[in-house]
């Protein structure tokens, strides 16, 4: 995520000019982190501000996002965009929490393979990833031909190029970082403390509920914006799973971008995306950092 | 199977793979009494009351509480109190949410609750702390918490593993009267785990001392400090001088003469078991503070290698001719030694005391 490091920048101006009232050299001086000053300056700051001014055409300015937010097909679109982040960020949490809490309880010696488990899948390319369920799902594909050997269905199903692969395709390539986002988190929490709840009357469950969940938030919720903002982001999977059928913002800039050219209109609804992430962001910021427990 | 006692182990044993961490013990808690569990580190204290709270199963043998065997039940069906190592306070909740914690589960109404707490609170002495983060109470006043916290469910049996090992000394110590205290006035059944000798002899009613995955000796302080039956229990609890010999005869009522291994072989008087026969080997441990020393000549004597004084008494570290190890000696006074460097040394018959075991435990 880029965006922390836009802090560094206004410090690193600072570090500069007390570097030039004769302070001797030294390593953290400013002028370190101007090749990055410039590369984030070029490559960041700039293109999002002329992707803004791109969005909103001289001759009647907020025209762009007026269509996103009247139009009803747009406003579709929006509406989808927000279900299926919502959705598969429930789903990973659902998945990922579990396997999270196992990792830090009861795993020991297995944790650093679990670990790399999780991490090599994010090291081969999204779109193999992608067609690898293709592959799976497919007409002549194994799940079918496993569930016709089994005689549990008659003649083969079409899986793929549905809604719901999309969301199996997202969750899979997603998970990996709501578990590392709550392990890190969970791995803080004192097994003692379950213990004092316990012995204090409490059940497993009571215990979960009322002192391992709370003393995680912070962790879920890093993972869940985490999540949210990726598959915001996604569009690989969609196009290539959904087969037309889940049409997400990022999917459509991808389509206005290559189809139609319209850029401006792709610049306005990659705006509409950022403020989502910045929603998210500030969401947990603000609420769950302080209440969160270092 | 005596409902009045409030907590017996029944030759419990735990195995970690190879190692046997809990060798068959059995143990009776009296109901009020405090019970030290008392060894070195790795001894098995922790696993023992892990067991008896219910977070760790026993290969063999059975726990009962009250009488009822509590073997198969999780901790949350015990209703027993803990107060871990280092408190364990719920980082999310304030002071007051920590007590009320226990009574929740219970399901007791908010407004007898909020009573309880208070009561509590008021006994542990942090009345106006209710609304308080944990995060802004000292370490002393966290582990009046976690007291509180485990108190006031009315707990059958209350267990604290070293409670008091992350304070500094002298709140340690006071802490070590204020929990006695607070202890005696509710009257509950105790088991405190610590390897401070000195914290086990100034908060218990008994001290079990451990070695090895067993309990090696249990008694009053008193007994486990003036009659120790091995060597290992003599030297971990203070300071024991150890004297081999053999023995050399009967002498009055209870007593043997004992012939120490050491030149010109001096004859002691140690109380001792009529069952002794023979010229047995006999170790024999006295106090330092049982020593007397003088610049006359007696017995013994010994060359003076250090005094320090330490306070309240002078420590002297002598070399008896003989002997490896130095003996120490605890005395009021300062002895001045005589020309030569030596100094007499000698204790009254009843310090001597004879030990089980020749060997190391
Ligand atoms: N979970 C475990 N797995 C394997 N071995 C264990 C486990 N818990 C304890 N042991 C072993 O059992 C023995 C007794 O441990 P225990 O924790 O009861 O000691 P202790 O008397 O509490 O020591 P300390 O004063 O250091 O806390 C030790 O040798 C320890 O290594
Ligand atoms: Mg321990």
């Amino acid at each position: 995520m880029s965006q922390p490091a836009a802090l560094p920048i206004a410090e690193a101006g600072e570090a500069t000019l007390r570097s030039r009232s004769g302070r001797p050299f030294q390593i953290s001086s400013g002028l370190w982190a101007l090749p990055a000053l410039i590369f984030l300056m070029a490559f960041f700051i700039i293109p999002l501000a002329a992707n803004i001014a791109r969005s909103l055409p001289a001759e009647d300015m907020f025209r762009f996002y007026a269509v996103l937010f009247t139009d009803p097909y747009y406003l579709g679109v929006v509406w989808q965009t927000v279900k299926v982040s919502a959705i598969t960020t429930v789903a990973c949490l659902l998945i990922g929490y579990p396997v999270s809490y196992f990792m830090v309880r009861f795993a020991g010696r297995w944790n650093s393979l679990i670990v790399f488990l999780l991490i090599a899948p994010l090291l081969t390319s999204i779109i193999m990833r992608t067609f690898g369920w293709t592959v799976l799902f497919a007409r002549k594909g194994l799940v079918n031909t496993m569930l016709l050997g089994a005689d549990l269905i008659e003649k083969p199903e079409n899986m793929v190029n549905t809604e719901m692969m999309v969301y199996v395709g997202l969750i899979h390539v997603l998970v990996p970082f709501m578990v590392l986002s709550i392990t890190s988190v969970l791995q803080g929490v004192n097994p003692s403390l379950e213990e004092s709840a316990q012995i204090l009357g409490a059940s497993k469950l009571r215990t979960f509920l009322t002192v391992t969940f709370p003393l995680s938030i912070d962790g879920i919720a890093t993972g869940c914006i985490l999540v949210f903002v990726l598959t915001n982001g996604s569009f690989l999977t969609m196009l290539l799973l959904g087969g037309g059928k889940v049409t997400t913002l990022s999917l459509l800039i991808y389509q206005q971008f290559t189809l139609t050219q319209n850029i401006g209109f792709a610049a306005a609804m990659g705006n509409v995306l950022l403020l989502f992430a910045l929603i998210g962001m500030t969401i947990q910021l603000r609420f769950l950092r302080r209440k969160g427990v270092k | 199977m005596n409902a009045s006692v409030p907590l017996s182990l029944e030759n419990v044993t735990k195995r970690y793979g190879q190692t046997l961490a809990l060798k068959p013990t059995s143990l009776h808690v009296a109901p009020g009494e405090m019970l030290a569990l008392l060894g070195p580190s790795g001894c098995g204290k922790t696993t023992t009351l892990r067991i008896i709270a219910g977070f760790s199963m026993p290969n063999t043998g059975s726990v009962l509480i009250g009488g009822v065997d509590v073997t198969e039940l999780p901790p949350n069906r015990r209703g027993l109190g803990m107060v871990f190592q280092n408190y364990s306070l719920f980082p999310h909740m304030t002071v007051g949410q920590n007590v009320a914690y226990g009574l929740k589960t219970r399901g007791m109404p908010a407004a007898e609750r909020t009573k309880k707490v208070r009561a509590m609170l008021d006994l542990v002495r942090l009345s106006n702390f209710e609304d308080r983060s944990i995060h802004q109470m000292s370490g002393g006043q966290q582990q009046r918490v976690a007291l509180a916290r485990s108190l006031v469910t009315d707990p059958k049996v209350l267990l604290l593993d070293e409670p008091l090992g992350a304070l500094d000394r002298n709140l340690r110590e006071s802490m070590q009267f204020e929990l006695r205290a607070i202890q005696r006035r509710l009257g509950i059944t105790s088991i405190i785990v610590t390897h401070d000798q000195e914290e086990a002899l100034t908060m218990s009613d008994r001290i079990a001392v451990m070695a090895e995955g067993e309990i090696v000796q249990v008694g009053t302080p008193i007994d486990i400090y003036e009659r120790p039956q091995s060597q290992f229990v003599s030297e971990f609890l203070g300071t024991a001088n150890i004297f081999d010999g053999t023995l050399a005869g009967p002498a009055e009522a209870g007593m043997w003469n004992v012939r120490l291994t050491l030149p010109n072989a001096p004859v002691v008087k140690v109380a001792g078991p009529p069952s002794l026969r023979g010229s047995s080997a006999i170790r024999v441990a006295v106090r330092p503070e049982r020593l007397a020393i003088s610049p006359e000549s007696t017995q013994l004597r010994a060359n003076v290698r250090g005094i320090v004084f330490r306070g309240s008494y002078y420590a002297y570290e002598l070399d008896l001719p003989g002997l490896e190890k130095p003996i120490y000696v605890y005395s009021g006074e300062k002895t001045v030694a005589a020309n030569d460097g030596t100094i007499g040394l000698g204790w009254p018959d009843e310090y001597a005391i004879m030990l089980s075991d020749g060997g190391v435990r």
